[in-house]
């Protein structure tokens, strides 16, 4: 505990703030949250280190100015002030200047947002606005609680094949994103495909108004930001925004959502891995080597094989399979896109070392969906010894304890060999719901994520299955 | 309570760095995984000295630019081997750790010769691979072809001698060594990793080898070359019963395998061989490869190898004949690459091999080393004369 109150005094103290304040994307909510829970500031530079920037080292002089300034003002007290609580007031200052100075630092940030950021981007946002409004392509918005970048990265790739079709890169979803990809454009795309990003009510409405989206696609909506949004029917009302923008005009829902399919309205059509406005599906298979389906509408047939790994992966092929025909696209030039879809960065990404052990890197994948897909997915695979490795999900908000134990739960029905946790505040729930459901594999516990990494290759053979879910950066350690 | 596992590494000997990378990956790696032991570094340093610290744990300490530095600031530490291992820490607040079993983790001279395995078998404690006797002999690659000529293993022709005879008789050695015929290899009696190896072609090359030989030791041993040569290796592990792991050959660029090949080429999380080095396992035919493994157990136990070892093997690819030139009682990394990708991963290898070490200790202690005699009783009396 002491150590703990030490940290607070140690010099790299001010490095810390601003790292984590970088870390945060400069989000004073995740920020000021890490602070809240943070006990020792000694190991906060973990996975990564602060990245010298101009907005970074400015905020470093800042804050070592403020650490100069709170010492200043000890010491006045100590040797120059000759009141009577002098002692009282110096043990004050020495108490609450960490304190003063984590929640000082953010003074200037916000001064710097209100006064400068913030008009700079109305005016970038507002060009980008004008620009988007007269460009005469096809405009798809992708929001939802998951999914949104597989989304948009199958319909870039499927509708490329007969259409020429941009997209932001990265997961660039926020206003300034959005407009600054739109600064790129030269006016002869025929379609462009936006991802929706969400962290308050009233954002997708806001990026709506941005990106005059002609069509939509909401990948489904769970408890992921929940600790931001507070309740579900908030983060509901929140991604429904985009079809409040749409009216009438065609909006895909994902059925295999729960809360997607029970907010879907009689006007949109609602996709599945059983079909999608009128198509059927059948056949769907999934494994190490892809994903294969067929599609099938009047006397029509589409023998579908995408590299994508996961039957939760043939309900939003389909989807966009329906959009490409429905913009003019051949069926030849639909098989031929589908067949192009691969496994997106970090999103059940499938890797095989040299040892012959297959990774599936699903780091970035947070939401419980995602999670249950991807266990689904590895229990599904035949023959080889299968290990689950994951920090468990954050910003679960009330649901916290519930999320994990279904994961503990679900995972303890399928016969997965090896659950790898790292130890945190929400793990020992996963191992609450395995132990509930009396799972029969082993249990391997790490300190942390990199001790797991370390020895992951220590402890596989060849041909077994490793999936990394999930990983948590250095705020929520 | 956890049992305490100390693991040595480093030592005096030319493959000091290479024992530093064996300790760490995979063992004290794998043993800090398996989560059901204390484990203790004991690092003995190029000049003998010997430290313990868990700072040592991680491979990233010897790593460091200025780990001399750090290392002049280490406390040394005693050892004591009075019924078990013990380590001490001296001084005013004296620290002193019970060791249960210790994991030799040391290459090549005074440590896997045998002389680290006689002190634990001294102290009474489990360890872990080969006993004293099975290591003093695999050190001594002319000693081991010796033995196993006489059990009819077959090993190359060779010739040996000793700095004193080159010093002494030149000539002598030279015509011992044209008798094997041309191209020979020119080898360090008592090193592993390739180290000091060469190759001569002719007899002018010859001086040269022997020379870089005898730079790393006192005794040198001249062995002919085989053509058509199919190098392969075959790691194994256990007492009684043995498991093999695949028989693994070396692709090597260069005309052998060498410490660079086995080491230094590796890539960054491999820290042992490197894959793209060796074929795993070797494609050679399903006979070839049934009496390579059958050589490899018949090797082991003559040997009378324990815990764990490698033997190498050289195969005429023309005449199909196979010899055995060398085992290794510590394999680099314990090959854990090969374990790997033989269905073993390497914290399972490591904790075999820990539940080998307390096997093999536990049937030694069936063993009655003393017994009540009233000798001494006697002795210091007027000796009694015969008959």
């Amino acid at each position: 505990m002491v150590r703990n109150w030490l940290s607070r005094y140690n010099l790299r103290y001010p490095r810390s703030l601003v790292y984590m304040l970088q870390a945060s994307e400069y989000n004073i909510f995740d920020y000021l949250t890490w602070y809240r829970k943070t006990r020792n500031f000694n190991l906060v530079e973990k996975r990564k280190g602060l990245v010298r920037t101009t907005k970074s080292l400015l905020l470093l002089v800042i804050s070592w100015s403020m650490v100069l300034f709170l010492s200043g003002i000890g010491i006045f007290l100590l040797l120059i002030y000759t009141g009577q609580f002098k002692y009282v007031f110096f043990f004050l200052v020495v108490i609450f200047s960490p304190h003063l100075l984590a929640y000082g630092i953010i003074i200037p940030l916000l001064t710097t947002r209100v006064m400068v950021q913030w008009p700079a981007e109305l005016l970038i946002v507002n060009a980008a606005k004008r620009k988007l409004k007269i460009h005469t392509a096809i405009k798809i918005g992708v929001a939802g609680s998951f999914g949104k970048t597989t989304m948009r990265e199958i319909l870039k790739t499927v509708l490329s094949e007969g259409k020429k079709v941009a997209a932001p890169p990265h997961s660039h979803n926020t206003p300034l994103g959005i407009s600054r990809f739109a600064k790129t454009l030269k006016g002869d795309e025929e379609v462009l495909i936006f991802e929706l990003g969400e962290y308050c009510p009233g954002d997708v409405r806001r990026l709506c108004n941005l990106v005059q989206p002609s069509m939509g696609v909401i990948t489904g909506v769970n408890e992921a930001h929940l600790q931001r949004f507070k309740s579900l029917e908030r983060t509901v009302g929140t991604i429904y925004e985009l079809s409040d923008y749409l009216g009438k005009k065609p909006v895909y829902v994902n059925g295999e959502s729960e809360l997607g399919q029970k907010n879907a309205r009689p006007n949109h059509f609602v996709y599945s891995r059983k079909g999608v406005r009128g198509w059927k599906i059948e056949n769907q298979k999934t494994d190490l080597t892809g994903t294969s389906f067929i599609m099938t509408k009047n006397d029509m047939g589409l023998e579908m094989k995408s590299a994508l790994l996961g039957l939760h992966q043939v309900g939003p092929l389909a989807a966009a399979a329906d959009i490409a025909l429905i913009l003019g696209l051949s069926p030849e030039q639909v098989k031929s896109g589908v067949n192009k879809t691969t496994p997106f960065s970090h999103r059940l990404e499938l890797k095989t070392d040299d040892a012959g052990v297959v990774t599936l890197d699903d780091s970035y994948n947070g939401n419980p969906d995602g999670f249950n897909a991807a266990i689904d997915f590895l229990a599904s695979l035949e023959g080889c010894r299968r290990f689950y490795v994951t920090p468990g999900l954050v910003e679960m908000g009330s649901q916290t304890e519930e999320v994990h134990r279904q994961i503990g739960r679900r995972l303890a029905r399928t016969s997965i060999e090896k659950v790898v946790l790292v130890k945190n505040s929400v793990t020992p729930y996963i191992e609450q719901g395995l132990k509930e459901e009396e799972y029969h594999g082993e249990i391997i516990w790490f300190n942390d994520a990199l001790a797991a990494f370390v020895a992951l290759p220590l402890l596989t053979v060849k041909g077994d299955v490793v999936l990394l879910q999930n990983d948590w950066p250095d705020q929520y350690q | 309570m956890k049992k305490t596992i100390a693991v040595v590494f480093g030592g005096r000997s030319a493959e000091h760095d290479v024992s530093i990378i064996t300790a760490h990956t995979p063992i004290i790696q794998s043993l800090l995984a398996l989560g059901q032991f204390d484990v203790w570094p004991i690092y003995i340093a190029k000049d003998g000295s010997w430290y313990s610290d868990q700072a040592m744990n991680d491979l990233a300490y010897f790593k460091q630019d200025n780990f001399l530095e750090h290392l002049a600031r280490q406390k040394k530490v005693r050892i004591l081997f009075d019924k078990g291992l013990k380590i001490i820490w001296p001084g005013i607040r004296q620290k002193t750790v019970q060791i249960d079993i210790v994991f030799p983790a040391m290459h090549g001279t005074l440590g896997e010769d045998g002389s680290l395995m006689g002190l634990l078998r001294m102290a009474d404690v489990p360890f872990v691979g080969c006993d004293l006797f099975a290591s003093a002999v695999s050190m001594d690659k002319v000693l081991t072809k010796q033995i196993l000529a006489v059990e009819n293993i077959s090993v190359v022709p060779y010739t040996w001698f000793t700095r004193n005879d080159w010093g002494t008789d030149r000539s002598a050695c030279i015509e011992k060594i044209a008798g094997l015929g041309w191209p020979v290899f020119v080898k360090p009696v008592h090193l592993g990793s390739s180290i000091g190896i060469t190759k001569a072609k002719q007899s002018s090359e010859l001086e040269n080898a022997i020379e870089v030989a005898f730079h790393y030791d006192d005794k040198v041993l001249v062995e002919k070359s085989v053509e058509n040569l199919i190098e392969v290796t075959l790691p194994i592990m256990g007492n009684e019963e043995l498991r093999l792991a695949a028989i693994e050959r070396p692709l090597n660029k260069t005309e052998f395998f060498d410490f660079s090949d086995k080491y230094l080429s590796g890539n960054k999380n491999g820290g042992g061989v490197n894959s793209r080095y060796s074929e795993i396992p070797a494609n050679i035919d399903k006979e070839l490869a049934g009496r390579v493994e059958d050589l490899g157990k018949r090797t082991y136990r003559t040997l009378g190898c324990s815990g764990i070892a490698r033997v190498d093997f050289l195969v005429d690819e023309t005449s199909r004949q196979i010899y055995v030139n060398e085992v290794n009682t510590l394999p680099g990394s314990l090959y854990y690459h090969n374990w790997k990708k033989a269905g073993i991963s390497a914290v399972e290898l490591v904790a075999k091999l820990v539940f080998l070490a307390e096997e093999r200790f536990a049937s030694q202690q069936k063993t009655t080393y003393t017994f009540h005699s009233d000798i001494l009783k006697k002795a210091g009396g007027q000796k009694r004369m015969a008959g």
